[in-house]
């Protein structure tokens, strides 16, 4: 087992269960596309949960998996201590929202909501109920009789959601909802996401390749990796202390250097001799520091890097220098005021605690 | 639009769209003209609705009348349930699923008559299907199935021609439904037939129309299939109609039941259609 999380909460000294435990999940396609490779995760009750990663890590399978719509070639899924691996979706306690907000195009947006009740023999009144109240906190009373294709892109996400809350389900599978919205409308649906989540305290799986959104809306974020998981934790935790190489590059923008152990707590690197507060562990490939953390205005000291600016682009709330220093790549640095010019020569400080140290590759 | 812009798209839709009306309209024309007594080929033309009497009147036309109505219904409908089940097996490519798509339409590019004639090789008194079960021991002595008074014959045959061309239809509609559709229905507790039921049969309803209008039209006027394999104790309207031309050349009978047919194959391939669309967009089956 490449990486287990299975955690358990501790309430009135009982242990309570976990929403969703996924337990050595392997997932072998027909071509022998191997998607998924021992994966074990647990979300607790109420929790919500980002899988993160780039295109063809796994994290979509996992989801798919999770929802039934993939049988694992190995492991199980349990729902609510409930073992549901042979289960077809349609007997599993979760709704999906879908990429493509997969609405039915011939039903209206009240017939759309009203499908899933419908469907499990939910009695009537208390279909009209779940109906009238999930029209009005998504905010589509006056659409109710209209077909998708008469809404723009946040209103049928937002019919989409209705439809999977309409279940009642305990577990809500996001599979990439945002990613057809523009950036204004995908910040608001977020919010709304997150609220509705908070206000019917639903465990949600979210999938995303979209870092800040994984950060803006997660308790605990999974990053994939090639079918596995590197790293799972709270957006802090996985920000400020990444595992691996590919998690501090992959969330976030970091800097990565090779380093060599020199002793009294020093570590050569090509960008000179540097100082951390924490030592590198055995396995430690890559000390790593965050464009953010430089700081400028320094011209003697520990840690000071001197270099020129190479690049420098402005990006509204800071401005990005990439800056050759010593024998490494280009460093990035993030200002948020007093950005030099290009070709400009500067010195900044790395603040010893603000150095980490990752294991593993780049790629 | 200006006069000079209409005219201009006119005349390039003429070549087109003229020739079709003209050839339709000369058709329509014709026959309804002919019905009310005109072009007599074997009398004095001249405005009657005598023809239409004599024809309305006789059982014969009434059984025709029906017995072409329930070919065309039972051919219409029973393409169409033949086919959904392969045009959603069909759906996603499998390894050998284009030969097979390919065989199942084969029958297409069979001509009616030939078609008739290989089915009665098999169903003959003396032939495979009779001596296949007399080989095997399951009867004594062949079974007469030929031209069957249930005309199962004629119904099997439409089906096996007319169920290709269905699927032609289904299998691009059904192939045209995203999987996330699919799926959502299937995450919001729908089993396989509800799946069909409530997603796939109300989203290809059109292709479904379109086949079974087809498929009702050249059923209700099949005489190929009638002549060869068909019951002999009813005729078909087509076989009407050529009956009544061939007997001492009743040509406005003929076409009294030739406007008749035309009237079938538009009433009820609407009427089926009609039916059709309000039952699956209605949920209520």
């Amino acid at each position: 087992m490449v990486e287990c999380d299975v955690r358990m909460t501790t309430v009135d000294g009982i242990h309570a269960m976990p929403a969703l435990r996924a337990v050595g999940i392997t997932k072998v396609f027909e071509d022998g596309f191997k998607a998924l490779e021992d994966v074990s995760l647990a979300v607790e009750p109420g929790e919500f949960v980002t899988l993160l990663g780039p295109s063809g890590c796994g994290k979509t399978t996992l989801l798919k998996t999770v929802a039934g719509f993939y049988q694992p070639t190995e492991g199980r899924i349990e729902i609510n201590g409930t073992d549901v691996t042979a289960a077809p979706p349609e007997r599993r306690d979760t709704a999906m929202c879908f990429q493509s907000y997969a609405l039915f195009p011939h039903l209206s947006v009240a017939d759309n909501i009203d499908f899933g009740p419908r469907q499990n023999r939910v009695p009537k009144d208390e279909r009209l109920a779940r109906l009238t109240a999930l029209l009005r906190q998504v905010d589509l009373e006056a659409h109710r009789t209209k077909l998708p294709n008469k809404l723009s892109g946040g209103q049928q996400q937002r019919v989409a959601l209705a439809r999977a809350l309409a279940l009642r389900p305990s577990i809500v599978l996001f599979d990439e909802p945002l990613s057809n919205l523009d950036a204004k409308l995908r910040d608001q649906v977020r919010r709304e996401i997150r609220s509705l989540q908070r206000e019917f305290g639903f465990t949600a799986v979210y999938v995303t390749h979209d870092q800040a959104e994984a950060l803006a809306m997660s308790d605990q974020v999974v990053v994939m990796r090639a079918g596995r998981i590197d790293q799972v934790g709270a957006p802090e935790d996985v920000y400020n202390r990444p595992n691996t190489a590919f998690v501090a590059d992959f969330i976030g923008a970091a800097n990565l250097v090779p380093f060599e152990r020199s002793g009294n707590g020093h570590i050569t690197t090509p960008l000179g001799t540097l100082r951390s507060a924490e030592a590198p562990p055995d396995n430690a490939t890559f000390l790593c520091w965050r464009p953010e953390d430089a700081e400028l205005g320094f011209s003697a000291g520990e840690n000071l890097i001197r270099g020129e600016v190479s690049e420098r682009a402005f990006q509204g709330s800071y401005t990005e220098l990439h800056v050759r220093a010593g024998g490494a790549s280009d460093q990035r640095l993030h200002l948020a005021v007093g950005a030099p010019a290009q070709g400009e020569r500067i010195a900044f400080r790395l603040p010893p605690e603000k150095i980490r140290f990752v294991r593993g590759e780049l790629s | 639009m200006t006069a000079g812009r209409a005219l201009f798209i006119l005349a390039l839709l003429t070549p087109g769209l003229g020739l079709i009306l003209v050839m339709i309209g000369s058709i329509f024309y014709v026959a309804i003209a002919q019905s009310f007594g005109y072009y007599n080929l074997a009398g004095e033309s001249a405005f009657s609705l005598e023809h239409w009497a004599e024809v309305t009147g006789s059982k014969q036309f009434g059984r025709a009348l029906g017995y072409s109505a329930y070919i065309a219904v039972v051919s219409a409908v029973g393409s169409v349930l033949l086919a959904y089940p392969l045009a959603i097996w069909l759906r996603r490519p499998f390894r050998g699923s284009l030969a097979i798509g390919a065989l199942l339409k084969a029958p297409l590019f069979v001509p009616g008559l030939v078609a008739s004639f290989l089915f009665l090789n098999v169903i003959a008194y003396h032939g495979i299907l009779n001596q296949s079960f007399m080989w095997l021991g399951l009867t004594d002595e062949p079974i007469r199935m030929q031209n069957d008074r249930g005309a199962w014959g004629v119904i099997f045959l439409q089906l096996w021609k007319n169920m290709p061309l269905a699927l032609l239809l289904l299998t691009g509609a059904v192939q045209s439904i995203s999987d996330e559709v699919l799926d959502a229905a299937r995450d919001m507790g729908a089993g396989q037939f509800d799946r069909f039921r409530k997603v796939i049969a109300p989203l290809t309803v059109s292709a479904m129309q379109a086949s079974l209008i087809i498929i009702f039209i050249g059923a209700a006027g099949d005489f190929a299939f009638q002549v060869t394999a068909g019951p002999t104790n009813v005729q078909s309207m087509a076989q009407y109609m050529v009956f009544l031309k061939d007997s001492f050349g009743r040509w406005n009978q003929a076409a009294v039941v030739g406007v008749s047919l035309m009237g079938l194959a538009l009433a009820g391939s609407l009427a089926l259609a009609a039916a059709a669309r309000f039952v699956l967009r209605s949920g209520r089956w």
